[in-house]
């Protein structure tokens, strides 16, 4: 339930093009969702496909540089999601 | 850890960073400049709090995000990931007004902070399908419930019925986001607003709890006590 989003394959026009790019991105495999299409949380995104690059543009500047490393900010990820109860 | 996020690292670095997590998520007002002193002391830098803030601050801004829509996990986890429980109470709003400057500058992320920028600009600088009216009415109320004393009280502005369904949505994207069900969006639809609308609320809402959670952590770590 909750608000509606567009996979891949339902999507056109703005939101196809910013999925054609989100896939172009470097990415570790294992954030790579075995559907082939963009990641569940960037389609979470799909009712506004302009904030898409603004969010994800943030990520790539907290996720692309350090200090942190890797398995430091997955402990960030990890323990701020469980305490806001959301499984992503 | 991931099964009960309050576990207590034998690593005093993880320790801090976990403890970094937690305190952003949960009450980042409570800081103080004892924490910032006792994770400098466990061996954090300056860099790697700042970093720490504003990653578990954009993060909440995901997990709302994934709430708003109910997305379902499509990566796969090497553990079993625990269950969720809606049932657990909403976060405490914040009891006090943060003002001050920040104990860790911020531009020391230049990146980071042309990004958030950007963000700000698009949440913000728009009338759809949201109007500007109502996306200050969101940022002033979820400022509000964060401490966030460098923005402008929400009481100032006329309150009318959507305004007050705004105040209430604002209320559990920001403290509640694991609630976050059909029938919350209930009276803002009597109102008119469709699900684009309903997801700009969200966005809103939830974008401006990253950037009041990365300023009330700063400027709360500069403060004797809490």
């Amino acid at each position: 339930m909750g608000l509606p989003y567009f996979g891949y394959a339902e999507s056109t026009g703005m939101l196809r093009d910013i999925y054609d790019r989100m896939r172009e991105r470097p990415m570790p495999p294992v954030y790579r969702p075995a559907h082939g299409g963009a990641p569940g949380i960037i389609q979470a995104h799909s009712l506004d496909p302009a904030l898409i690059p603004k969010v994800f543009g943030t990520s790539t500047t907290l996720n692309g540089a350090g200090p942190l490393a890797w398995p430091e900010r997955e402990l960030i990820n990890a323990t701020t999601s469980r305490l806001n109860q959301c499984l992503y | 850890m991931i099964a009960d996020p309050h576990t207590v690292h034998a690593d005093p670095r993880m320790r801090a960073l976990g403890e970094i997590a937690v305190r952003v998520t949960l009450e980042p007002w409570a800081l103080s400049r004892l924490h910032h002193q006792a994770w400098l002391a466990e061996g954090l830098t300056d860099e790697d709090i700042l970093h720490a803030i504003m990653l578990s601050a954009y993060f909440g801004h995901l997990n709302r995000i994934a709430d708003a829509v109910a997305v379902p996990l499509d990566y796969v986890v090497q553990l079993t990931v625990p269950a969720t429980d809606p049932r657990v109470p909403a976060l405490a709003p914040s009891p006090v007004a943060v003002t001050g400057r920040p104990a860790i500058d911020p531009a020391r992320r230049p990146a980071t902070v042309a990004a958030l920028a950007a963000w700000r600009t698009y949440m913000f600088d728009r009338d759809a399908p949201l109007t500007r009216r109502q996306r200050t009415v969101l940022a002033r109320w979820v400022s509000h419930y964060l401490g966030d004393g460098g923005i402008s009280s929400p009481d100032d502005l006329t309150a009318n019925p959507i305004d007050t369904a705004l105040r209430q949505l604002a209320e559990v994207v920001t403290l509640a986001p694991w609630q976050l069900a059909d029938a919350t969006f209930t009276t803002l639809r009597s109102h008119g607003l469709d699900d684009a609308a309903l997801f700009d609320a969200c966005a809103v809402a939830s974008s401006a709890g990253t950037f009041s959670r990365i300023t009330v952590a700063l400027a709360a770590m500069g403060r004797d006590r809490a």
